[in-house]
């Protein structure tokens, strides 16, 4: 699997507002079952457990066996991974911007300049 | 830490230019300069329905990508809006909707550029970005370009 493939992956892992607000919960509780994501969220138990499996595949969570259930933890270093990808589409606009100003006002001079010459 | 409502809220970005609305205009809408400072290539009508492309190309392999758009709204000089990063083929399903609106100021312009949409496929773009990303950091490359294309547009009334 390529590091554009893994991204990807990654990606639409977070993507989804489900399993932003389990990661969320998570964060604020420190750790938590599929049972105890369901009872704060409105969707089943097993929609949990399939969404912290793919938060798991992701590497996202990580998941510990105490007592009868599992129980899930964020992976802090991999979501500042992710959180700091999100940033990169803003960054990409950022730039993007950048280079409009820099030839719109290059254009701009050059038709000054023109307009100067023929002015003379 | 959250990870809510930034990749899902619009990017919304302001820049102030030192150029007039119709210029500003010209570069935000008109293949020719589009290629300029976005895609290696592009393709489309700057008409309100317009179907268009955009292309990256990959400079040591000569692979190339090819991303559909749509052409929204033409509205000189004040706005100019299209789709892109559509999820299904034949431009259906998601995309991304890109809007400029410029407002003149002050003998410049201030423009917006507000994206809204399914942002996972814009962060896939970001990426394929990355991966052809000569045209990124490489604008020294295109100043010395300039001057032939920006006589050229002078000429244009």
């Amino acid at each position: 699997m390529s590091a554009t493939a893994v991204d990807d992956d990654l990606w639409s892992a977070i993507g989804d507002p489900t399993r932003r607000t389990m990661i969320d919960l998570l964060l604020r509780e420190g750790n938590g079952t599929a049972t105890s994501l369901s009872e704060r969220l409105p969707v089943t138990r097993q929609a949990v457990s399939k969404h912290l499996a793919v938060l798991d595949r992701v590497g996202l969570v990580h998941a510990s066996p105490a007592g009868r259930e599992r129980h899930f933890q964020v992976d802090e270093a991999q979501l500042a991974r992710a959180v700091a990808q999100l940033a990169a589409v803003g960054d990409a606009w950022d730039a993007r911007l950048r280079r409009i100003k820099r030839l719109a006002e290059q254009i701009q001079q050059t038709q000054n300049t023109q307009n100067t010459n023929e002015g003379e | 830490m959250t990870t809510q409502s930034r990749e899902h809220g619009p990017i919304v970005r302001d820049i102030r230019i030192d150029a007039s609305p119709e210029v500003v205009f010209e570069v935000v809408s008109r293949p020719e300069h589009v290629r300029e400072w976005w895609p290696d290539d592009a393709g489309f009508e700057s008409v309100a329905g317009a179907l268009g492309e955009l292309v990256w190309r990959n400079t040591e392999t000569g692979e190339t990508t090819t991303v559909l758009m749509s052409v929204v709204e033409v509205d000189a000089p004040r706005l100019f809006s299209f789709r892109w990063c559509f999820q299904e083929p034949d431009r259906g399903g998601d995309s991304l909707l890109v809007t400029f609106e410029l407002i003149p100021d002050d003998g410049g312009t201030l423009l917006r550029m507000t994206e809204t949409g399914w942002r996972e496929m814009g962060w896939e773009i970001a990426v394929l970005e990355e991966h052809y990303q000569d045209h990124i950091d490489g604008w020294n490359h295109y100043i010395p370009q300039l001057g032939a294309y920006v006589a050229r547009l002078v000429a244009t009334p």
